[in-house]
């Protein structure tokens, strides 16, 4: 792979709760190449949400936060308030998973979308509104030069969330972060969002992270993705590969879970037993080992390493079950 | 007789100021013992409120239910009959439709008292079997729900409601709010209750696929009427209604060849000014001069087969849309055609 836009190793993040700091992601890595769409999939509880928002520094107060997350030759982690402002909405968008709490229902759309933009690039209202109508076309907003002095609530979901997402992509920034930009719609609205997500890369060279819960949408835009479980990473690789074939237990647990459009008739759908554990009750060893149908005597113990396996991908299973003998 | 039928059922809102919204639009549908019907469709159109015309929560303007062979009165002021109890409803949000501060067993019981299913002896035992039935240990009655997660809490949610030895279980949403594995568990469950209880299901949802696995038959509506029901697998394998093919093909598929779903152009029209014709036609890939004239009817097309489109005629054959020529898309400025590469 060239080299990274975004190159995060050993970021591990403790959230203060009532009962003290809690471990919510415990030691992840991940690299984003240039145009890419990578993809981090996991339950809720996961930790998939808070390990993005600590690259923005968007955590509550008294986080802490170990590691690197290396963007551009800067480490993210470290900068101050003042160099993360020229960062956020800059040089990374961020889309959040309901737009119908995410835009501001007082302010105008354009209003909303030219702020950034003026105070990012020093450009004066002409300017930052005629950029905001191009980016409104950009995202198929009907009647976009209308649509600047309107209010978000004139809008639908789905017409909301391009507008979020135009928001995001207003400085052109290098990388977008979409966490679950389609969980709130429905699906005809969600297949129009993927597909602007998809063209969106494809014009230009921007990297997006892309987080959901759902594996359909990821096999459908992510070049490559990761599966967290409990605030570690347990698979990662291209896209094709690990929901083609998972190696992981907990990987292949969720795509069986999952009703598949193409599945025989009558299949019933296997989930997997137990639930996921909250961040104060993960147990020790591999997080998944409760739940595991293949776990054995170590995996109660050893928390096991990430680690290449087959090229491009990695994984965290000592048994590794699934592996298809060569 | 089914043992729920809603006839031409039709639920107005009324708003001071503006016109009102007719959100159900004569809608029929009909549900038999241990069968699974699936109510499948989007935001705004007017699934939810069906659910709650069902178990008279809201009352009809137009049309009646009927339950068990009586017609059934909407909720007023005074209890509901005991009869009508044996129709029960389980919500979308666990974390809001259980009272946080009761305990688990407490909430359960409570149905039994009221109808004087359970003696106060007998109902722990009777709650302990519910719990198991719904695969929670019986000494979950003991505890509280916050002590739960989502997925458990929604089978709390089933217990209760099984507790008035419900014959009809109307779920609005019940999978939605759940992660993959606990969406799976329930949904297992849910069919599992049709099948050995003999207990009739109304399933609301918005996620064809999770239906597909759950259904026997399935209802689609769009924009407060009922264009499409079919037995599930004929429904997938060949929908007749344009609005249920757009539906099956926006369903992105897990199978890593990153296929992407096709975007249906436009959104739902507000319920309030609904298009003339046919409700779906601005939408419609295969309109024509026809749909925007003339409403079409729900009219059988096959055996256990409705459609409500004008490309099909009662008692004609099963095409799919895609059989048809697709017209020029009409109308819709609302352009993600231009999302289809």
């Amino acid at each position: 792979m060239s080299s990274p836009l975004l190159s995060v190793r050993g970021l591990r993040v403790k959230l203060p709760t009532a009962a003290g700091l809690v471990t919510v992601v415990d030691g992840i890595e991940y690299d984003v190449a240039p145009g890419e769409v990578f993809g981090i999939a996991g339950e809720s509880g996961s930790g998939k949400t808070i390990s993005v928002l600590t690259l923005l520094d968007l955590l509550p107060d008294g986080a802490v936060v170990e590691g690197r997350a290396m963007f551009d030759g800067e480490d993210l982690l470290r900068l101050g308030p003042r160099a993360m402002r020229d960062v956020r909405g800059l040089r990374i968008g961020m889309v959040f998973q309901d737009p119908m709490t995410s835009l501001h229902p007082m302010l105008t759309i354009g209003r909303q979308l030219t702020e950034h933009v003026r105070f990012h690039l020093g450009v004066g209202t002409a300017a930052a509104n005629a950029r905001a109508v191009e980016l409104l076309e950009e995202v198929r907003i009907p009647d976009a030069a209308g649509a600047l002095t309107a209010y978000p609530h004139q809008f639908s979901g789905g017409m909301r969330q391009r507008i979020a997402i135009a928001i995001a992509l207003a400085c052109n920034p290098g990388l977008l972060i979409a966490d679950e930009p389609t969980t709130a719609l429905d699906v005809t609205v969600q297949a129009g969002i993927l597909r602007l997500l998809d063209r969106l890369r494809r014009q230009s060279s921007l990297s997006v992270i892309l987080i959901t819960h759902d594996l359909g949408v990821m096999s459908s835009v992510a070049d490559r993705l990761t599966v967290m479980y409990a605030g570690r990473v347990v698979e990662s690789g291209p896209t094709a590969e690990v929901i083609g074939g998972p190696r992981h237990p907990y990987t292949a647990g969720l795509l069986a879970a999952l009703p598949h459009p193409e599945a025989a008739e009558d299949t019933p759908l296997v989930s997997i037993r137990g639930a996921p554990p909250s961040p104060q009750t993960r147990p020790a060893g591999c997080s998944f080992h409760p739940r595991c149908a293949y776990a054995i005597a170590s995996c109660a113990t050893d928390v096991p390493d990430l680690v290449g396996v087959d090229g491009d991908r990695r994984l965290a299973c000592p048994v590794d079950p699934l592996r298809v003998p060569a | 007789m089914s043992l729920l039928e809603l006839r031409e059922v039709e639920v107005e809102y009324t708003r001071v100021g503006r016109p009102p919204v007719r959100a159900v639009a004569g809608a029929s549908l009909g549900l038999e013992a241990g069968q699974v019907v699936g109510l499948v469709g989007e935001t705004g159109c007017g699934k939810s409120t069906l659910a709650r015309a069902a178990v008279g929560l809201v009352a009809p303007t137009a049309g009646s239910v009927w339950f068990e062979g009586r017609q059934l009165r909407p909720l007023g002021r005074r209890a509901r009959s005991r009869a009508d109890a044996r129709l029960q409803m389980v919500f979308q949000n666990p974390f809001s439709s259980l009272n946080p501060r009761r305990r688990v067993g407490d909430q359960i019981a409570d149905a039994m008292a009221i109808l004087g299913l359970a003696s106060a002896a007998r109902r722990r035992e009777r709650v302990a079997d519910l719990l198991e039935r719904v695969g929670l240990p019986a000494a979950a009655a003991q505890r509280f729900p916050h002590q739960y997660s989502g997925g458990q809490r929604q089978r709390i949610a089933i217990a209760r409601a099984l507790a008035a030895e419900p014959s009809v279980l109307v779920l609005d949403e019940p999978l939605s709010s759940l992660d993959a594995s606990a969406q799976a568990q329930v949904a297992n469950l849910l069919k599992a209750l049709a099948r050995e209880l003999n207990v009739g299901l109304l399933l609301i949802s918005h996620d064809l696929a999770i239906v597909r696995h759950i259904a026997d038959v399935v209802a689609v509506m769009y924009l407060g009427l009922v264009v499409e029901t079919a037995p599930t697998r004929r429904l997938w394998s060949a929908p007749l209604h344009p609005y249920t093919e757009a539906l099956i093909e926006a369903i992105p598929r897990a199978d890593g060849k990153g296929w992407l779903p096709e975007s249906l152009p436009g959104e739902v029209p507000d319920p309030a000014r609904p298009p003339a014709g046919c409700r779906f036609h601005p939408r419609c890939p295969y309109a024509f001069e026809r749909c925007l004239s003339e409403s079409p009817p729900l009219i059988p097309v096959a055996a256990l087969r409705s459609a409500a489109c004008w490309l099909h005629e009662a008692g004609g054959p099963e095409r799919a849309p895609a059989a048809f020529a697709r017209r020029t898309r009409l109308a819709s400025a609302v352009g993600d055609q231009v999302d289809r590469i």
